[in-house]
């Protein structure tokens, strides 16, 4: 059973950074592509950046959360 | 790439940012605080599970925004770039190493309360960009 918690926890880790590095790799992409198109808007396009990075990362962070607290409960 | 002189805008739009920030980070703050206090009606373990929650958010999340808005000189999109990309991995970071005490240390918890509080803010974190950022809004 102990296995099969530690296989639990490793993809439940494993797929939150995934998505996490895909979404800000993504955003950050974006964000070289606009900067590059029109630098004279690069002051706004790191606020939208900054909020954006907050925002993609909060169900990986869930994730991570649970599979902690599966480690530790179990 | 050429941005030099380009950040004559930089620092009110950081002014505003960091304005922004901190009323949402306080905004949490204190619905984590009023989340607690009516759970202190029903069990005290679950009033400071939740508060623990609250704080597994809020913590990470006001480090990442201290990190990147005090770095707002930053003038080209590349050290833009690299500055919030060490951010979130110190926030990622950050997150799991005081998940990993909180579970460790404190016993006990209710993951109920802590949890539904942590998701809570997460949604509330969306709902307040949106509200502060009107700028979404036109996209």
């Amino acid at each position: 059973m102990a296995e099969l918690l530690f296989i639990a926890v490793a993809l439940l880790l494993g797929l939150s950074a995934l998505a996490g590095a895909l979404g800000v790799s993504l955003l950050g992409g974006k964000f070289l592509e606009g900067a590059a198109r029109q630098p004279e808007l690069v002051p706004l396009l790191r606020s939208q950046f900054f909020i954006v990075v907050g925002l993609v990362d909060a169900v990986p962070m869930i994730g991570v959360g649970m599979a902690l607290y599966m480690l530790f409960a179990g | 790439m050429n941005t030099a002189g380009l950040g004559l805008g930089q620092s009110k739009q950081n002014q505003q940012l960091s304005r922004s920030q901190l009323q949402v980070h306080l905004l949490q703050l204190a619905l984590t605080s009023a989340i607690s206090l009516l759970l202190m009606l029903k069990d005290f373990t679950s009033a400071y599970s939740a508060f623990i929650g609250g704080l597994l958010y809020i913590i990470p999340a006001a480090w990442f925004s201290l990190r990147v808005l005090a770095k707002g000189q930053l003038r080209s999109p590349k050290q833009i770039l690299a500055n919030v990309y060490t951010s979130e991995v110190g926030k990622v970071l950050l997150a799991i190493a005081l998940f990993s005490l909180t579970f460790a240390w404190v016993s006990p918890l209710n993951g109920f309360a802590l949890f539904t509080t942590y998701i809570l803010l997460q949604l509330s974190g969306w709902y307040l960009q949106l509200k502060m950022n009107n700028r979404f809004q036109k996209l």
